[in-house]
């Protein structure tokens, strides 16, 4: 097998972090023609996605968009992970474009996002879960060798993050969270911003952020919003 | 839930749990999986290596049912990975084969993995199989199986290296691979699966080598 490929599956399983991993991804599927991925778990239909990204490389933008709306209930490559379990194009995801409108609206705003091509690894997890690598550009150069090993590498990478979030890692394998930490993201969990809760506690507002984010660095989430969700999902927090 | 761990041929004692065995692979691999290679008349699926050579590590529930099983065969005897599935080695095996040993006919009794949770049988016979190879002095473990095991493996903390590219055989990608037979290896399969309870049966138990094979010269 291709030393590139080989290395990059070692590198991936020797991370620690999420962006160690992120940075191998970027580079590794350059190499394939690909600029931009994502690597996520798929939640039931009503469901917020964002707990369960387990990593962007998406633009921000579109990210929120795609995320914020619950585009992943309407979008028919997401829908498509549930009923195959081979890696597809994107635009071999079947919908009903004619009668489907809000799957139509999806795809539309993908394109004028840059995200018309993909390839789409949909992951089954044990006891039914489902998860997906979706990486963005165009698929017509690759050949059957260049989609098996893509497969790999994103089975790889999802495996290795779900191990690197899985709760008993986490808590063992890095500290918990201090208390001020703690106290910080109870008042970030009631809605509060940095500046209302550095008015609450004293702190400076420079102060609220940086506990937020060493609070985000230990416990490997992507933002606030997720380092709050999975510290009342561990109960570091309660309300 | 209990680990038995069942050595070349079975005593009398054994011998019904290893038939039961036998017809669940045949449910599994052949009713299920489709694997048409494997078909028998007698609904036993049994083959060249269910011999003398092998271990079956099975796992049976309070009322001492099996509900799940693997088969462990050492790689300097004649094993499937280096005849039938020899095509997808194309690299050297990490250690010598006396170190080594072939993960085979994982399976978990099919009503135990319904619905949405992961099956304790799985997580089990995951920490079983890690905590044989360390008890057998074994450095790695080799298996052929679909692509997603990469994906099952690294998620329980497993690092594992192919020993040759995937390749798509009768519709399914395909891999052999061998995964590090570790102390942390067992740590953190046990972490992320929460299954923390040793497996290995107490008291005497055959732990020496498996028979007659000596010392790698």
């Amino acid at each position: 097998m291709n030393a590139d490929l080989m290395s990059t599956i070692e590198g991936i399983q020797n991370q620690t972090s999420s962006d160690a991993i992120l940075d191998i991804m970027y580079r590794a599927i350059g190499g394939y023609g690909f600029e931009r991925f994502i690597v996520s778990g798929l939640p039931d239909p009503g469901i917020d996605v964002r707990p369960f990204v387990l990593l962007s490389g998406w633009d921000d933008e579109w990210y929120e968009r795609y995320t914020g709306k619950g585009y992943v209930h309407l979008d028919p490559v997401a829908r498509h992970c549930f009923s195959t379990t081979l890696p597809f194009d994107w635009s071999d995801a079947p919908y009903d474009a004619e009668n489907d409108a809000p799957a139509r609206r999806v795809m539309q705003e993908a394109r004028d996002f840059g995200m018309d091509e993909g390839f789409c690894v949909p992951v089954h997890m044990e006891g039914g879960m489902q998860g997906v690598v979706s990486l963005v550009g165009k698929t017509d150069h690759l050949d059957e060798k260049d989609r098996l090993e893509l497969h790999m590498l994103a089975l790889y990478a999802h495996g290795r993050l779900r191990y690197l979030n899985s709760p008993q890692e986490r808590l063992d394998g890095r500290r918990g969270i201090t208390r001020r930490e703690a106290e910080i993201l109870k008042w970030a969990a009631t809605g509060k911003t940095a500046a209302e809760i550095a008015d609450i506690t004293g702190l400076t507002t420079r102060t609220i952020n940086q506990h937020c984010e060493n609070a985000q660095k230990r416990m490997g989430t992507n933002n606030r919003l997720h380092t709050v969700v999975e510290a009342i999902r561990h109960k570091l927090i309660t309300l | 839930m209990k680990l038995q761990i069942i050595r070349g041929l079975a005593d009398r004692q054994s011998h019904d749990l290893l038939e039961e065995n036998f017809r669940l692979r045949h449910r599994v691999f052949v009713d299920m999986e489709g694997w048409e290679a494997l078909r028998r008349p007698d609904g036993r699926d049994v083959d060249d290596f269910d011999n003398a050579d092998a271990t079956h590590l099975l796992m049976t529930d309070t009322a001492g049912k099996l509900v799940g099983g693997s088969r462990i065969t050492p790689l300097d005897r004649p094993n499937l990975l280096q005849t039938v599935f020899n095509g997808l080695v194309h690299g050297e095996l990490p250690a010598h084969p006396s170190l080594g040993a072939d993960w085979t006919r994982f399976y978990v009794r099919p009503d135990r993995r319904e619905g949405r949770r992961r099956a304790p049988e799985s997580a089990a016979l995951f920490c079983a199989v890690m905590e044989y190879a360390l008890s057998q002095g074994l450095s790695y473990i080799t298996f052929v199986s679909s692509i997603y095991m990469l994906e099952h493996g690294t998620a329980v903390g497993w690092r594992i290296t192919p020993l040759g590219p995937p390749v798509i055989s009768e519709g399914k990608p395909t891999v052999a691979a061998w995964i590090e037979v570790s102390e942390a290896a067992l740590g953190a399969v046990r972490r992320a699966t929460g299954w923390v309870t040793p497996m290995l049966p107490d008291g005497p138990w055959p732990a020496e080598h498996l028979p007659d094979r000596g010392l790698p010269v």
